[in-house]
C-alpha cells in the first residue's frame, strides 16, 4: 500500500526497533519462567532445560516473525476484525503443530504429563492414546501461545494505525491550506500588482488624475478579485468591466507596448461566464505574450453568441520558439478545471500556438435556457 | 559615477530617474527597455553602475549580464523576484523592490559609494576586467577576478578556480585572455592561465619546465617556453 512506501524512514525504523525489544523481551521472559518452573517442579538439570526451552522457544520466535512478513505480505491488517479473528484462530493452530509435535517427543513431555497419569488408558485400535493426548495439549498450549502474540501484535499495529491515520490527516489539511493559499496567490498576481503599484507611484508625480483612476482601477480589480468564489456565474459584461480595469493599469505599465482591441457582439453581454475566466485568459496573454516582447503588440478580445454557444477568443502575439503548449501556466490549467467542473464536457478552453507568433486562447460556453 | 536604467516599464524608469534626481553624484547616461537595447549602450557608455530589472522581454537581467564583457556594479530592481536575487551565493549585490524605498534606494546607493571608493574614476573600455558574472546552473556569482586562482581552457570554455569552486564561463579564453590584468596574470601553458598572486611554492622541474604550486589549488606546470618568461618577469 501507498501509505507504508510512503512513511518516513525515522517513525518505521523506529516501530521495527519496537518490534524486536518485544519479541525479544517476551519469549525471554517466557522461557525464563519455564526454565525455572522445569528445574524447580519438575527437577530437571539445568542444562537439559536451557538447551530444550531456548531451542524450542527460538523456533517459536522464528515462526512469529515469519507469521509477521506473511500477514504483511497479505495485509491483514486491512481485514475486518471478524476475517481478522478466524484467520488468526487458524494461524495459531497451524503455526502450533510443528513445535507441539516436537515438544511432544522430547524428554519434558513426559515431565509435563507424568507417565504415571497416563498408563492406565487403554490403547484402542493399537493407539497409543497417551501420545495423543499429549500431543493434543501440546498443540493447544502452543496455540494459547502463538494467539496471546496474535493478540499482541494486532493491538499495537492497530493502535499505531490510528496514530498515522490521524497524522495523514493533519497532514492532509495542511496540504490543502497551502493549495489554497497558492491559488489566492496566484489569483492576486504579485508581480502585476507590485508593478502597478510602482506605476501609481510615479503617475502621482506626472499625472495625478490619472493616478487617481490608477488606484481606483486597481481597487475594482482587487475586489472582483477576492469576492470571487470558484463556482460562481458572472454575466459577460459585468467581467469586462474588469478586465477593461485591469488592462488599463496594464496600459500605463506598457504604454506604447499594448493595444487593445475589443469586439463583443449586442446580444453576448448578458452570457453566463465562470467569473474571473476571461480575466484569467487575458493576463495570461499579457504575461507569456505582450510582457515578453520588446515590442508589444495588439491584444484582441472577441465574443460572439454561435447558437446558443458563447465563443470567446483571446488573441496575443507571442515571442518566437518560445512557450510550448505544454507550459500553459497555472491560471490557464485552474481555468480550465474550473470549466470541466461547471459544464462537463459541453463547454471548453483551448490555447491554439499553430501559428508561429500568435497565441489564441478559444473559450466555448453553452448558454443552455 | 555614471549609472544606466534597465527596465520595461517607461513609468518604472521615469520613477528611478526621479528617486535619483535626489543623488546628484549619480550621472544618468542612458536607459534600455530590454536587453537587446541594453547590451550596446554598456559596452560604448561603460556606465560604473547599472539599476537592473529581472524580468523583461527578450531575456532576464541576469542574461544581460551573462553577455557583458565589462561587468559594472550592479543594483537589481525588482517587484517581485528577490527570491531569485537571493540565490546570489556570494558576494550578492544589493536589490530594490518596487515600488522603491526612497530611503532604502539611498542605503544601496551609500554601499556602492563605499565600495567604489578605490574606483573613483570611471573604468576604461580597454581597462583590465575587474570582475566576471558567472551563471552555473541555478547559481549566479559575481567572481572578482583578483580571486581568482587558475583560469583552465575547456574548449570555447573557461573553467575558473575560485575558492572551492569551479565555475564555468561561456567564452573561449582567448577573448577574455587580452582583457586580464598582465601584472596579475601569467600564461603558463597552452590550456592555463595562473593567478600570479595566488603561487604558494615554485620547483624546478625537468627540460626547463617550472611546477607551480597554488594556494588551495593544483599544482599547475610552466612550459619551458613560458618559464623563461616567467623568470624574467618575477626577476628570480
Amino acid at each position: 500500500m501507498m501509505t507504508n512506501t510512503a512513511r518516513p524512514p525515522g517513525p518505521s525504523s523506529n516501530a521495527e526497533l519496537i518490534y524486536w525489544i518485544c519479541q525479544l523481551s517476551g519469549w525471554g521472559a517466557y522461557t525464563l519462567m519455564e526454565i525455572l518452573g522445569a528445574v524447580t517442579v519438575d527437577h530437571i538439570t539445568w542444562a537439559n532445560a536451557i538447551v530444550t526451552f531456548v531451542l524450542l522457544n527460538a523456533t517459536g520466535m522464528g515462526l512469529t516473525h515469519w507469521l509477521r512478513s506473511f500477514m504483511r505480505r497479505h495485509c491483514w491488517n486491512t481485514l475486518g476484525i471478524r476475517m481478522l479473528a478466524r484467520r488468526c484462530l487458524a494461524a495459531s493452530f497451524a503455526l502450533a503443530t510443528p513445535p507441539a509435535l516436537a515438544t511432544s517427543f522430547t524428554s519434558i513431555a513426559a515431565l509435563h504429563y507424568p507417565a504415571s497419569d497416563l498408563e492406565n488408558l487403554p490403547a484402542p485400535f493399537g493407539l497409543d492414546l497417551a501420545l495423543l493426548i499429549t500431543i493434543l495439549l501440546n498443540l493447544v498450549n502452543w496455540a494459547l501461545i502463538f494467539g496471546i502474540w496474535l493478540a499482541i501484535y494486532f493491538t499495537t499495529v492497530g493502535l499505531r494505525q490510528r496514530k498515522d491515520a490521524a497524522l495523514r490527516q493533519s497532514e492532509l489539511a495542511r496540504a490543502l491550506q497551502q493549495a489554497e493559499l497558492r491559488l489566492l496567490k496566484t489569483q492576486l498576481n504579485p508581480h502585476f500588482l507590485f508593478n502597478a503599484l510602482n506605476t501609481v507611484r510615479s503617475l502621482i508625480a506626472e499625472d495625478p488624475p490619472r493616478a487617481q483612476r490608477a488606484v481606483t482601477r486597481l481597487a475594482n480589480t482587487l475586489r472582483y478579485t477576492l469576492g470571487a468564489g470558484q463556482n460562481d456565474l458572472v454575466s459577460l459584461s459585468r467581467e469586462l468591466e474588469i478586465v477593461a480595469d485591469y488592462l488599463e493599469i496594464e496600459k500605463m505599465r506598457f504604454e506604447a507596448r499594448l493595444t487593445i482591441e475589443s469586439e463583443v457582439a449586442a446580444d453576448a453581454g448578458n452570457a453566463q461566464i465562470p467569473v474571473m475566466l476571461l480575466q484569467t485568459v487575458v493576463e495570461n496573454a499579457i504575461k507569456h505574450g505582450i510582457a515578453e516582447l520588446p515590442a508589444g503588440g495588439v491584444l484582441r478580445i472577441c465574443a460572439v453568441l454561435e447558437s446558443g454557444v458563447l465563443v470567446l477568443t483571446v488573441e496575443n502575439p507571442r515571442p518566437p520558439a518560445s512557450s510550448p503548449p505544454t507550459r500553459e501556466g497555472t491560471g490557464l490549467r485552474n481555468a480550465e478545471e474550473r470549466m470541466r467542473l461547471l459544464f462537463d464536457a459541453r463547454a471548453s478552453l483551448e490555447l491554439d500556438l499553430s501559428q508561429p507568433a500568435l497565441a489564441t486562447t478559444r473559450i466555448r460556453i453553452p448558454q443552455t435556457p | 559615477m555614471k549609472a544606466l536604467i534597465v527596465d520595461d516599464e517607461p513609468p518604472a524608469r521615469r520613477e528611478l530617474r526621479r528617486l535619483l534626481a535626489d543623488f546628484p553624484w549619480i550621472e544618468i547616461v542612458g536607459e534600455g527597455g530590454h536587453i537587446a537595447e541594453a547590451a550596446p549602450q554598456i559596452e560604448a557608455l561603460t556606465p560604473a553602475l547599472l539599476f537592473l530589472d529581472i524580468q523583461m522581454p527578450g531575456g532576464s537581467g541576469f542574461d544581460l549580464l551573462t553577455r557583458l564583457e565589462h561587468v559594472p556594479q550592479v543594483i537589481f530592481t525588482t517587484a517581485h523576484d528577490e527570491h531569485a536575487v537571493r540565490a546570489f551565493e556570494v558576494n550578492a549585490l544589493d536589490y530594490l523592490l518596487k515600488p522603491i524605498d526612497p530611503a532604502r534606494l539611498a542605503a544601496a546607493l551609500a554601499r556602492v559609494r563605499n565600495e567604489n571608493a578605490a574606483l573613483t574614476s570611471a573604468p576604461q573600455p580597454d581597462a583590465p576586467l575587474h570582475q566576471l558574472f558567472l551563471r552555473d546552473g541555478s547559481q549566479c556569482w559575481f567572481v572578482p577576478l583578483s580571486e581568482v586562482r587558475l583560469l583552465t581552457s575547456e574548449g570555447n570554455y573557461v573553467r575558473l578556480s575560485w575558492g572551492k569552486r569551479h565555475p564555468l564561463l561561456g567564452r573561449p579564453l582567448a577573448s577574455i585572455e587580452r582583457r586580464l590584468d598582465p601584472k596579475r596574470f601569467f600564461r603558463a601553458n597552452r590550456q592555463q592561465v595562473i593567478n600570479l598572486e595566488c603561487i604558494e611554492s615554485v620547483e624546478m622541474g625537468v627540460n626547463g619546465r617550472l611546477h607551480v604550486q597554488l594556494r588551495e589549488g593544483p599544482e599547475v606546470e610552466i612550459s619551458r617556453r613560458q618559464a623563461r618568461l616567467f623568470k624574467s618577469q618575477l626577476s628570480i
